[in-house]
């Protein structure tokens, strides 16, 4: 009898499950998602960049399930006060409490388990649509990406089932601690949190500390490795949180003492209703601020990945173009470009060795690229150390001087005088008399810089492949990547695109799951402000003044935890600069991205927000 | 002064439903006047229209037919954002469940309605202080509202009623929600306004104990005016008065 009552109570709440089931929903959706990437080693290890990018996405589930534990539990407590007050009515009317309490955990875990279902099926289906598309958009195979993909299936379902399981024995538990009239009254209470002084002092300290720490161990993540990653996503989830539970209520407050700010208008209401709601939002904001940072560093990431293509790919070879042999296709090829610096160098060819003329090298030597330090970027020079003897050899002979250091760069690089291209053979750099000697036809070699790499890939693909072929005349086998710029650009783009790939998937899931919260939280907790619109509006406040109220308030609740979240992208790109060559190029890009969907999403919860809680005129 | 007219309600009629539905007749051509400085009591059985005709005096609701008139300005035919800026100058509202903004402090609460009106900082000040003193509040104004008692709810309300200084005050069951003692309290405090400050009050209420504050009650029955009484004795006297007509609704 209880459950058909509570069946139908829970029709007639259509509305407010609605929302309930539509952030579980989502909320499922982005873990499923999430997961059909982070479990699929075989995808990860075969397109990602970084070797422990496994244990990444290890991180960002743990970030991802601690955030979803937190979301769940205040999800289910919403409905938890959905139902006391019908469930104090039950008890009035003669329910027994264990009964109530059965009644709860099942109900809890009945919207859980239906949740659970429609959110699998709209994960597949997010997960099969944003791969397509960024598959599409990247030019990307992405071979072994399954948006059904039955292990995460398995986990998600474990997951939510445990969490489900907890969270309805939690609900079941308060309900029957709860006497019968504060259930009954329940709606009436309001619970008001002051905040001292000296415990806004320690939080605010400690939270700078705690972000500190972290901020320091992803500057520092080439020596912290592993354990900076760690470090970093504790001490920074903890920081964030608590700069949000001790920070900002303290700062509306202060706000709020500015007599001449609050007494303007309606800004003593706006302002006491962002205090009132701050405090409530706390944990909300500092997860959405989370999110963002996630969601962003994740799409920032891949931006920068794909834009380091050229950077990397630069970063051994100081000439744009190498062109052995040229054929007349690739003297064309090269007129085509916008050549700043040219340089053409004889050699001869036979079955044991490469014999450069020593003369050519010495009149216009090439640039290089070469690094002080170990860990620095290599900077251009060129070639200026003398040659004085006959004859050099490229390595050790007992017989012969080895070439010296710069010029073994040279010629090994940017010549390319190399077993990719030649196979087997040794490299020989003779004086003019050694060289006339070499009974072998001469052959030549174009050097030349570009104005811009990325503007000529088609005339650079051109050469490329005449390259390979000559390659593969030396080598007699099938040769792919001969090791000059072109081809490295080319491999680094193959292995970035699934980087970048990733990027995106995760930025997209993070987002959604940040919007997804918000607007929970403030539809859930709409209806509880009615009353005090209604009576503003009957003291006389004009309507478009509500408006404004409301566009500020939520304008304000949007912007400090997007503030706090494109600061830990900026400081946390750096956990790249190990592996990117300027991990701040381009990040407007995704800025932008975000800004837009922040703002459309801003928006929308504003007209939702306004449709909830404005009276109805007559 | 005294014989200007604050209100004016002439042959006023609210429908419910539409022409086709069943209609629901809740007020049926009423007409009073209510003068500057009166204190006046409306009072009737439950469903005899007592709220629909303080929702059209205050301008939250339209009349069917009939013009109401308030401190000279037909409000009848106003649009809706002209209505609101009348309210927030010409009335104060007083409810039953006080209504105050829980997330302000009794100061803030009070202030609104001069913040609102676009009054400079400087001068809110004295005015909140001046109105509180009146209504012997100004020792909680930096408190929160739940933290105070009903009795110092209402009377905060009452201070935000009367702070912009409106043409008429309009209360609705203020008593309702109080214990005896603050309902005594709160109807004194309102007599004092009404005879040493010259606001103007009119006030909804079925207790006959509030009621016999008022100078005059109009009662009202299945939405016509039935009867109107004026106090000419002692305040008890006046009770005795408004319990007898109560009684002739029994019969």
């Amino acid at each position: 009898m209880l459950l058909k009552l509570s069946f139908s109570s829970m029709r007639k709440r259509f509305k407010d499950y609605l929302v309930l089931l539509f952030g579980l929903t989502i909320s499922i959706a982005i873990f499923y998602m999430f997961e059909t990437l982070a479990q699929n080693k075989t995808f990860i290890e075969a397109n990602g960049m970084i070797s422990s990018i496994v244990f990444v996405f290890h991180v960002g589930t743990f970030i991802l399930g601690a955030i979803t534990i937190f979301y769940i539990f205040y999800a289910t407590s919403f409905m938890l006060t959905l139902r006391q007050k019908e469930m104090g009515m039950y008890m009035t009317l003669g329910a027994k409490k264990h009964k109530i309490t059965q009644l709860m955990f099942f109900e809890t875990f009945f919207i859980g388990l239906i949740s659970l279902l429609v959110g699998l099926i709209v994960g597949f289906g997010l997960a099969k649509g944003i791969a397509e598309l960024f598959m599409w958009q990247l030019d990307f195979n992405g071979e072994g990406f399954q948006a059904f993909y039955l292990s995460s299936i398995i986990t998600t379902v474990i997951f939510y089932v445990i969490l489900f399981l907890l969270t309805s024995i939690v609900n079941a538990w308060k309900i029957s601690r709860k006497s019968v009239l504060s259930l009954l009254h329940a709606e009436q209470k309001q619970d008001f949190v002051k905040t001292k002084g000296s415990k806004t002092f320690f939080g605010v300290l400690f939270a700078i500390i705690l972000i500190g720490i972290g901020y320091y161990a992803m500057i520092n993540i080439a020596k912290l490795m592993q354990a900076g990653v760690i470090l970093a996503a504790v001490t920074i989830i903890i920081g964030t949180y608590l700069i949000f539970i001790a920070f900002l209520p303290y700062f509306v407050k202060k706000l709020k003492q500015n007599r001449t700010l609050n007494e303007k208008g309606i800004n003593s209401f706006t302002l006491g209703q962002l205090r009132f709601r701050m405090l409530n939002l706390t944990k909300v904001l500092g997860t959405v601020a989370m999110l963002v940072a996630l969601g962003l560093g994740a799409m920032t990431a891949g931006i920068s990945f794909y834009h380091n293509i050229e950077k990397q790919a630069s970063a051994f070879h100081a000439n744009d173009v190498i062109i052995h042999q040229p054929s007349k296709e690739d003297t064309e090829a090269l007129a085509e470009m916008n050549v700043t610096e040219k340089n053409v160098y004889h050699y001869k060819i036979d079955d044991q060795g490469i014999y450069f003329l020593k003369k050519d090298l010495t009149d216009n030597p090439p640039l290089i690229k070469y690094s002080k330090e170990t860990f620095e970027l290599p900077e251009t020079t060129r070639v200026s150390q003398a040659l004085p003897k006959d004859k050099y050899v490229l390595g050790q002979n007992d017989n012969i001087a080895s070439l010296p250091e710069f010029w073994t760069t040279a010629i090994s690089m940017e010549i390319n005088a190399s077993y990719q291209q030649f196979g087997a053979k040794d490299v020989y750099v003779y004086g003019s008399a050694g060289y006339q000697e070499i009974d072998a036809t001469e052959q030549q070699v174009i050097l030349a810089t570009v104005d811009d790499f990325t503007d000529y890939l088609p005339q650079l693909k051109t050469i490329n492949t005449n390259q390979l072929k000559l390659a593969e005349t030396y080598r007699e086998e099938t040769v792919e990547n001969i090791g000059t710029k072109y081809s490295n650009y080319v491999a680094f783009k193959a292995v970035a695109s699934g980087t970048i790939f990733m990027g995106f998937f995760l930025g997209v899931a993070f987002l959604m799951m940040m919007a997804s919260v918000l607007m929970f939280k403030l539809l859930s907790s709409a209806a509880a402000d009615t009353h005090r619109y209604s009576m503003l509006r009957k003291i006389g406040v004009r309507k478009s003044l509500l408006v404004k109220s409301i566009y500020r308030e939520l304008f304000l609740l949007f912007l400090f935890p997007a503030l706090v979240g494109l600061v830990h992208v900026i400081v946390g790109m750096q956990m790249f600069s190990f592996i990117i060559i300027e991990p701040y190029t381009k990040i407007w890009i995704p800025i932008s991205i975000f800004i837009i969907i922040y703002g459309i999403y801003y928006w929308v919860t504003v007209q939702m927000y306004k449709r909830i809680v404005l009276p109805k005129e007559v | 002064m005294m014989n200007q007219t604050v209100v004016n309600v002439k042959d006023i009629h609210k429908v419910f439903g539409k022409r086709s539905e069943n209609q629901y007749h809740a007020l049926n051509g009423v007409t009073f006047d209510i003068k500057a400085g009166e204190f006046v009591g409306i009072m009737g059985p439950s469903g005899a229209g007592k709220t629909t005709l303080l929702n059209v005096i205050s301008t939250l609701d339209k009349p069917t037919d009939g013009t109401i008139e308030i401190a000279g300005t037909n409000i009848t035919s106003m649009k809706q954002r002209q209505l609101a800026d009348f309210r927030s100058e010409q009335l104060g509202f007083i409810f039953q469940d006080f209504n105050l903004l829980e997330n302000l402090t009794i100061y803030e609460n009070i202030a609104l309605p001069l913040s609102l009106q676009g009054v400079p900082s400087r001068k809110i000040k004295p005015s909140v202080v001046e109105v509180a003193k009146k209504l012997g509040i100004e020792t909680i104004l930096e408190k929160y509202p739940v933290t105070v008692s009903g009795g110092q709810k209402q009377r905060a309300a009452a201070a935000r009623a009367l702070v912009h200084e409106p043409a008429i005050i309009l209360a609705d069951e203020p008593t309702g929600a109080l214990d005896s003692k603050s309902a005594k309290s709160l109807m004194e405090a309102m007599v004092h306004l009404n005879e040493n400050h010259d606001v103007s009050i009119m006030m909804v209420t079925h207790d006959p104990l509030s009621a016999s504050y008022c100078e005059r009650i109009l009662f009202i029955h299945d939405g016509a005016l039935y009867k109107e009484i004026h106090r000419n004795g002692s305040r008890s006297e006046f009770h005795h008065q408004i319990l007898d007509v109560l009684a002739d609704f029994a019969e």
